[in-house]
C-alpha cells in the first residue's frame, strides 16, 4: 500500500509519516499542492491524504485538480478549518471522507481501512464493532467468550442493524422497521424479547440500552 | 426647587415647556389688562352717546318738562335711571335726596360732559342748550355706569382665562411629542443585548438629533468591528493551535506504541491526558468564539430527541467509565425553532457537565416538556448542585466550582449561555433535588415549532 501524505506542517507530517510507516504504510510526504499534483502524474498511490491549508495552492484546488483529470484515486482530508461549508466542500468536492484536526492516529487509520475497503469493492462479509463480529454469510456471531454462536434471523437482522454503525442509538421503532419487512405484523416486545435472546447468547454487555432512548453496541475501535 | 432648577438646566423639554409657559403667561397679561381697559373706556363711550342721544331726542321732539310725584313705574330703576331736567330748574330742587327730580345741580354748568357730586352721589351729566333756548341736562348715577363698564370688562377678559390654560396644555403635550422620538430611541437602545450592535434607524428622528445619531451609529460599527476582531483573534489563535496539538498527539501516540518500562508507561499516561485536556480546551474555545460570533445561522425545525440522541452517542462512554445512568424521561418528541448545530452543542455542553459534576454511580436525566408556545429542555444530575451564591457566577468563562477537582475546561457553561443568548432561550438553574437542596437541574426555553 502507497500513500501519498500532503501536509506543509513538519511536526504533524512527521507523525503521521512515522505512523503510517509502523502501521507498514509506504508513505511519500510532500508539502504543497503543485508537488503534489506532479507526483500523482508520475506514480500511482492507493490513498491520498490531504491537508486543506497549503501555501501556494489551496488543499480545495488541489482536490479539484485530482479529481478534473480523472483520478479516483481514494482520497481523505485531514484539515483544522471546521466550518461546515469547507466540509460541504472537501466532500462534495470528490473527497471520501473528512477528518478534523486534532485527531488520534488509531481513528485515521479505522478512516483509511475504511476508504480503502469501500472503494476496493470488497463485500466484507463480516461486521464487526470489536467486542462482537457477525459473519453476514453463515449468520453466525463471535465474542471472546462465547465464538461462533448461531443466531435467529430476526435475531441476526436486530444485530446486523445495530452493527452497521457501532455507537448509534437504535429506537424500538427503528429496530421494528429493520426486522420485519413491510405488511408484517409487528408482535409486541418483539425488539425486548429478541435482545434478550441475545444477550443469553452472547453476553450482558454486548447490547447496552439507553433509557428513553433505545439500543446500541458500542463503538471501542 | 434645587432639583427644579436643576432640571431646567438639564432638561431641553423642560425648559422649552417653562419658557413657552411663561410667554403665554406675559402675552395673555398684557394682552387681558389692554382688553379690561379698553372695554370700559367703550362702555363709558357707549354710555356718553347714550345720554347725548336722550338729549337729542328731547330737542328733536321738542318735549317739554314737568316733574310729577309718581308712583313707581315698572321696570324702572331707580340706580341706573336716565335723568332729564332743565338745568334752571335746579334751584327748584325739593331736598338733598337723588330720588325725586329736579336734582340741584350747579347752574353755572358749561355745555357738554362732565362727572359731578350731587345730592351725595356722583352724576355723570350731559348739559345741552335745546333749539328753544333752554338748557337741558341729561344725566345718570356714575356708580352704575362704573359697575357696567367693569362688568364688560371682566367678561371680555373671559376668553383670555379660558385659553390660557388650554394653551398651557397644548404647548406641554406638543414639547412632549416632539421629544417622543428621542425618549423611544433611548428606550430601544436601553432594550438592546450587549451583542446587538447594528445600526440605530436614523429615518423618522428629527433632523436636529441626526447628526448624533450618525455619530453613535459610527461608534456603534467601530465597536462591532473591535469586537469582531477580537472574537476573531479568539478564533484565529485556538485555530492556529489546532496544528501543534495534532502533532503533540499524533507523537505522543506513536510513543506509547513503542515497547518502553512500566515506568515509562506512567509517566506517559499524564503526558496524554494534558495534550488531550488541552485539545479539548481549544474546540472550547473555538466553540464560545463561534456562539458569540455574530454571523446568521439558518433557523429550522430541529427535533429535541433526535438532539439527545447525538449527544447520548457522544458521551455514553464518558457516562459509562463513570458509572452513571443516563437516560431520556420524556417519551413524546417535540420540535423546537432554532439552529440545529447550535442547539447540539447546547446540549452537548450540559448533559457533558451533568456526567463530570455527578459523582461516580449518579444519575443523570434528559427530558423535554411543552409549555405553551415555549418548550423546556432539562438536565437534571444526582450531583452537588449549584448554590443560589454561584448561580449567577457559573455562566462566567473560566469560573469553576470550588472543591472539584474535575478537569473541564470552565467554558461549558459559557458556551451554553452565549448560545442561549442568540437564540432568545431563557436559562434557569435550580435543584433536582429541592428538598435536600442538591443535585443540578437545568432548564432552557425554547420556541416551539409549527
Amino acid at each position: 500500500m502507497r500513500i501519498l501524505l500532503v501536509e506543509d506542517d513538519s511536526m504533524i507530517g512527521d507523525a503521521i509519516q512515522g505512523a503510517l510507516n509502523d502501521a507498514s504504510y509506504a508513505t511519500d510526504w510532500v508539502k504543497n499542492g503543485l508537488i503534489a499534483l506532479a507526483a500523482l502524474e508520475t506514480h500511482v498511490y492507493d490513498l491520498v491524504l490531504l491537508d486543506l491549508g497549503l501555501p501556494g495552492k489551496d488543499g480545495l484546488d488541489v482536490l479539484d485538480g485530482i479529481r478534473g483529470r480523472n483520478n479516483p484515486v481514494p482520497l481523505l482530508i485531514i484539515t483544522a478549518r471546521d466550518s461546515l461549508d469547507d466540509r460541504l466542500r472537501g466532500l462534495d468536492g470528490g473527497a471520501d471522507d473528512y477528518l478534523l484536526k486534532p485527531f488520534a492516529m488509531a481513528e485515521l487509520l479505522a478512516r483509511i481501512r475504511a476508504v480503502l475497503r469501500r472503494k476496493g469493492g470488497t463485500a466484507h462479509s463480516r461486521l464487526d464493532n470489536g467486542e462482537v463480529s457477525l459473519d453476514l454469510l453463515s449468520k453466525q456471531a463471535s465474542t471472546a467468550d462465547n465464538p461462533d454462536v448461531q443466531l435467529s434471523n430476526r435475531e441476526f437482522a436486530l444485530l446486523q442493524a445495530l452493527l452497521i454503525r457501532p455507537g448509534t442509538i437504535l429506537s424500538r421503532s427503528e429496530l421494528e422497521e429493520r426486522i420485519y419487512g413491510w405488511g408484517n405484523e409487528v408482535e409486541s416486545n418483539a425488539v425486548e424479547f429478541l435482545i434478550h435472546a441475545l444477550r443469553r447468547k452472547l453476553g450482558n454487555h454486548i447490547i447496552k440500552n439507553v433509557r428513553g432512548m433505545g439500543w446500541m453496541v458500542s463503538k471501542n475501535a | 426647587m434645587d432639583g427644579f432648577k436643576e432640571r431646567l438646566n438639564d432638561s431641553v423639554q423642560v425648559r422649552l415647556s417653562v419658557t413657552l409657559s411663561l410667554a403665554i403667561l406675559i402675552v395673555a397679561a398684557l394682552a387681558g389688562f389692554f382688553a379690561f381697559f379698553s372695554a370700559i373706556n367703550e362702555t363709558h363711550e357707549m354710555q356718553d352717546e347714550t345720554l347725548r342721544q336722550v338729549a337729542i331726542l328731547f330737542d328733536r321732539q321738542k318735549m317739554t318738562l314737568h316733574y310729577p310725584v309718581v308712583e313707581q313705574v315698572a321696570g324702572d330703576d331707580e340706580e341706573s335711571r336716565v335723568i332729564v331736567q332743565y338745568l334752571a330748574d335746579s334751584t327748584k330742587a325739593s331736598g338733598s335726596d337723588d330720588a325725586t327730580t329736579p336734582l340741584p345741580f350747579p347752574t353755572g354748568l358749561a355745555d357738554g360732559f362732565s362727572t359731578l357730586s350731587v345730592a351725595g352721589e356722583n352724576f355723570r351729566v350731559l348739559v345741552r342748550t335745546i333749539a328753544s333756548g333752554e338748557r337741558i341736562v341729561v344725566a345718570q348715577e356714575a356708580d352704575v355706569r362704573e359697575k357696567e363698564a367693569r362688568k364688560s370688562a371682566w367678561r371680555s377678559l373671559l376668553p383670555f382665562l379660558i385659553l390660557f390654560p388650554v394653551l398651557l396644555l397644548v404647548v406641554s403635550d406638543l414639547v412632549r411629542k416632539l421629544f417622543r422620538p428621542i425618549a423611544t430611541l433611548s428606550e430601544e437602545i436601553d432594550q438592546r443585548d450587549e451583542q446587538a450592535l447594528h445600526p440605530i434607524d436614523e429615518n423618522h428622528l428629527p433632523t436636529e438629533i441626526r447628526p448624533f445619531v450618525v455619530a453613535i451609529n459610527r461608534l456603534l460599527t467601530r465597536v462591532a468591528q473591535s469586537m469582531e476582531t477580537q472574537r476573531r483573534f479568539i478564533a484565529d489563535a485556538a485555530h492556529e493551535l489546532r496544528s501543534p496539538m495534532t502533532a503533540l498527539s499524533l507523537q505522543a501516540e506513536r510513543l506509547s506504541a513503542i515497547e518502553m518500562s512500566a515506568a515509562a508507561h506512567q509517566r506517559l499516561l499524564p503526558l496524554t491526558q494534558g495534550i488531550e485536556r488541552s485539545r479539548k480546551l481549544i474546540d472550547q474555545l473555538l466553540a464560545l468564539a463561534t456562539a458569540q460570533s455574530s454571523a446568521e445561522r439558518s433557523q429550522g425545525s430541529v427535533s429535541v430527541h433526535d438532539i439527545y440522541r447525538r449527544v447520548l452517542e457522544d458521551l455514553l462512554p464518558l457516562a459509562e467509565r463513570r458509572h452513571i445512568d443516563i437516560g431520556v424521561e420524556s417519551f413524546e418528541d417535540v420540535q423546537v425553532v432554532g439552529n440545529e448545530v447550535d442547539l447540539l452543542i447546547l446540549v452537548r455542553n450540559l448533559v457533558d457537565n451533568a456526567i463530570r459534576y455527578t459523582p461516580v454511580g449518579g444519575r443523570v436525566d434528559l427530558a423535554v416538556e411543552m409549555a405553551g408556545e415555549s418548550v423546556i429542555l432539562e438536565v437534571k444530575d444526582s450531583g452537588p448542585g449549584i448554590s443560589a451564591e454561584e448561580q449567577l457566577l457559573v455562566f462566567d468563562p473560566f469560573y469553576r466550582s470550588l472543591g472539584t477537582d474535575e478537569s473541564g475546561s470552565g467554558l461549558g457553561l459559557a458556551i451554553v449561555k452565549a448560545i442561549a443568548d442568540r437564540m432568545g432561550a431563557r436559562l434557569r438553574l435550580s435543584f433536582s433535588d429541592e428538598k435536600n437542596k442538591s443535585g443540578l437541574c437545568v432548564s432552557v426555553w425554547l420556541k416551539r415549532a409549527r
